[in-house]
């Protein structure tokens, strides 16, 4: 081909271009469509809400990217938010700051038997975190009674579920400070690049002197952490402590959100920006159905459709 | 003639990978075909088996003019290809795999495994092969499974076999097996395109060579009409010689025991029943070559010496101390550093950077309170992508992007970056085109000279003897003889391990327990 018949394209107009910001035009796509069609969207309160519920979402989606990038995967996730949101419950008479500690220390707990079953009894993340989302929910059911426990409306946490700074929530502002640390880690720190070459190459790793099994104990241990505030960050925005509630199937849509913002499962690689977009993108979405009165069952289907043909495009770049 | 081309173009964009190229394979020949990476052998191969089409020329299979739109029809032609990737099922026996899609069945339902697996044992003793047809094929050793492969396409009708790099993966029993395998499709007629970097095998094997450079044949003739220098001078294009003459620096004499000139010791080392009391020592810029044939644990020394193996037992000492816990990290700590014969699944990260490839061993070293320093880090690796001479387009490229031998550089520089007084290396020049290996030589060498021990082994006995200083000899994992390579050449080792009455039973084929 002579230079003179190549499409004169700008060079951020390419195919490649397109597909690794895919995330990102969607999410503009799905907003400006929104502003223009859903009526009440540009409400600043609807705004402040969607925050909100993104906020725990970001939190695991975070956790979940770095588990993915070892060629891992976190199932439990979301359970875990629900054994936080349990233990926060019943921890209640310490003290509010203490059951919060506990809510995110039980989480970091979890985060830490994971990282055990997978780096030392080398047993595959998808079984071990599948059994923890089992175990986990269970426990907070068992824990809580089954039944929904209200939290008083004053004291740190209402208002962890109210407060907001320049209108928005703090939640989702320290969601986006921990997206943006984690970030660093990832980019800038031993345990963060140790993460990567284990995904990149477990045998590799392992013959360039890496710690493999610190570093999946610190990749699930971290996940959890990040599971346990992103628990306590719903229950708070709830007012209440629901084992039956918080995080159900949060897991898939943090894995989804993971995989749509360019963290491939196959692992070596993971978009910190990516996935904090893939999760604005995919709680957008839901609202979306919601606010153009959508039939609930419709929706999810829909949503899958959507998430399915986000992965598509990824596919089709890899 | 059994397939011939004539006149076969083929244009990528603007690169031209095929120019007029003009090829004959007789029936019952093995044809060699030659030619450094990128000189156009894999396009043919694609164009002979239909993956690519040609922009111009014909094909001729037994004078009659063929055009394959797709693998299929190149397959029902009767032409195909082993590679070096084998694409069977490893989780199925090697009866199944043989016969897979074509079981023979009772009453058109069910498979009549008895004589499925009666007719994969014919089938294999008549290509010499001594495997049991009921064992998993992913228990065989890669190249074993290659000869497998090689045995399906033949008893599925192929007139011409192409076996695209088929001793990479081969170890030198294998490779025995292999010459008896060529030998039966010889006999058989069949029509052989045989596409190695080993010049040795090509010539051991081959009755024809064909040189391919930039796309076009520079060369072609009898194999006994081509002499090696003409047959590298055609392959690189320019006047073959010795890239870089070998200096007798150091002593052909092992360092003598507790010396402080001694880089590693190793005694009495044991792993399974793979490494029997290896014992051995490297001088500080002594280049120590290990020989030995299939099996003979070459690889497993280097692994339990490292730490990639737990070894069950013997001491390893580098520089003179002690190393209580053997494991890569704790060899890199203490100064030994280890490149994989493995480059692909052990060496790099592929979706990672040059730079995080280079510096994957010492993020520790150049970063402070877990905050790797960019700074130190771009020091490392300008100074080992000059050292070394990699081209690549910036340390910010995917490692991918790099050729074979660039992409050993930078596993090389990784090694280097820990600064350690040994480094063993583990087939360093495998499957990297002949310019790139001189490179890789020339490196070797200036280690050595720098005064670090180098314990360096190879698939090609020549190219051990070439490099090192002095050879130890290993046999079913225990050392069988030390001896300098002063005047010596890779037959006379050969010879030393031909000798050794051990080694006869090596030259069986071995049931299928070869890797």
């Amino acid at each position: 081909m002579t230079p003179a018949e190549t499409p004169t394209r700008p060079a951020w107009l390419t195919a490649d271009v397109l597909r690794s910001r895919s995330v990102y035009i969607a999410f503009i796509l799905l907003v400006l469509f929104d502003l223009v069609v859903t009526p009440g969207f540009r409400n600043p309160v609807v705004v402040r809400s969607l925050l909100f519920e993104a906020a725990p979402v970001i939190l695991i989606a975070l956790g979940q990217a770095l588990a993915i990038g070892t060629r891992g995967i976190d199932l439990s996730v979301g359970s875990v938010m629900a054994l936080s949101s349990a233990v926060i419950g019943i921890t209640l008479s310490f003290g509010q700051g203490v059951s919060i500690a506990a809510g995110i220390g039980a989480g970091l707990l979890c985060g830490i038997l994971n990282g055990l079953l997978v780096a030392v009894f080398r047993i595959a993340p998808l079984i071990s975190s599948l059994s923890l989302l089992v175990a986990a929910r269970g426990l907070a059911q068992a824990l809580l009674g089954g039944a929904r426990l209200d939290l008083p409306f004053d004291g740190p946490i209402a208002i962890i579920g109210q407060v907001t700074l320049f209108g928005l929530p703090v939640t989702a502002l320290v969601a986006l400070a921990v997206a943006a640390s984690f970030a660093f880690v990832v980019r800038r720190t031993t345990p963060g690049r140790y993460a990567i070459f284990v995904g990149a190459s477990r045998t590799a790793a392992t013959l360039a002197g890496h710690p493999v099994r610190s570093t999946l104990a610190f990749v699930y241990g971290l996940s959890g952490m990040l599971a346990g505030v992103a628990g306590m960050f719903a229950t708070a925005r709830l007012g209440a402590a629901d084992a039956n509630y918080i995080g159900v199937q949060f897991e898939l849509d943090a894995i989804a959100a993971a995989v749509i913002g360019g963290t491939p499962l196959s692992g070596g690689r993971i978009s910190t920006l990516g996935t904090v977009f893939g999760v604005l993108l995919l709680v957008v979405l839901d609202a979306s159905f919601i606010m153009n009165n959508v039939n609930a069952n419709y929706a999810q289907i829909l949503k899958a459709a959507f998430i399915v043909g986000a992965l598509y495009v990824q596919r089709a770049g890899a | 003639m059994l397939l011939e081309t004539r006149g076969i173009t083929k244009s990528f964009g603007v690169v031209r990978a095929l120019r007029d190229v003009s090829f004959t394979l007789r029936a019952g020949e093995v044809h060699g075909l030659m030619g450094e990476n990128g000189a156009g052998k894999s396009t043919l191969i694609k164009v002979l088996t239909g993956l690519n089409q040609p922009d111009g020329g014909t094909i001729l299979l037994e004078g009659q003019k063929v055009t394959f739109a797709a693998p299929r029809d190149a397959q029902a032609a009767g032409i195909a290809a082993v590679y070096q990737e084998i694409n069977l099922i490893p989780e199925r026996s090697v009866a199944d795999n043989l016969f897979l899609g074509r079981e023979p069945r009772r009453l058109g339902l069910f498979i009549d495994r008895p004589r499925m697996i009666a007719e994969a044992d014919a089938l294999l003793q008549r290509y010499g092969l001594a495997i049991d047809p009921k064992r998993t094929l992913r228990t065989l050793g890669l190249g074993l499974q290659q000869l497998v492969s090689i045995a399906r396409v033949v008893s599925l009708g192929a007139r011409v076999v192409i076996l695209d790099e088929p001793t990479s993966a081969l170890s030198s029993a294998e490779v025995e097996l292999l010459y008896r395998v060529v030998e039966q499709l010889r006999r058989d007629g069949i029509g052989l395109v045989y596409v190695s970097h080993r010049l040795s095998e090509c010539y051991q094997l081959c009755d024809r060579l064909t040189v391919l450079r930039d796309g076009a044949v520079v060369d072609s003739a009898a194999t006994g009409d081509l002499p090696r220098a003409r047959l590298i001078a055609a392959m690189l294009g320019r006047e073959a010689g010795p890239v870089v003459a070998r200096t007798p620096g150091a002593s052909a004499v092992a360092p003598a025991p507790g010396s402080a000139a001694t880089a590693l010791r190793v005694q009495n080392l044991s792993w399974r029943r793979r490494v029997r009391g290896v014992s051995l020592a490297v001088g500080r810029g002594e280049i120590l070559g290990l020989v030995g044939l299939l099996g003979s644990g070459r690889t497993e020394t280097f692994k339990a010496i490292y730490g990639a193996e737990k070894p069950d037992s013997g001491t390893i000492e580098i520089a003179g101390r002690r190393v209580a816990r053997p494991r890569p990290a704790e060899s890199i700590r203490q100064g030994l550093a280890f490149l994989s014969e493995d480059r692909r699944s052990e060496g790099i990260f592929g979706q990672l950077s040059v730079r995080e490839n280079l510096s994957a061993s010492v993020l520790p070293r150049i970063s402070r309170w877990g905050v790797i320093s960019r700074r130190r880090q771009d020091e490392l690796v300008v100074r080992y992508l000059r050292e070394l001479g990699v081209k690549s387009a910036g340390p910010g490229m995917p490692i991918t992007s790099l050729s074979g031998g660039n992409q050993q550089k930078v596993l090389i520089g990784r090694a280097l970056c820990s600064e350690p007084g040994t480094v063993m290396l583990d087939d360093p020049t495998r499957g990297i085109d002949v310019g790139a290996k001189a490179e890789v030589h020339r490196v070797i060498r200036g280690l050595a000279a720098e005064g670090l021990g180098v314990l360096v082994t190879s698939s090609e006995i020549e190219e051990v003897v070439e490099l090192a200083d002095r050879l130890v000899v290993l046999d079913e994992g225990a050392v069988t003889g030390e001896l300098a390579t002063e005047g010596r050449s890779g037959d006379d080792v050969l010879a030393l391990l031909a000798g050794d009455p051990s080694d006869a039973q090596a030259h069986q084929p071995s049931t299928g327990g070869a890797a």
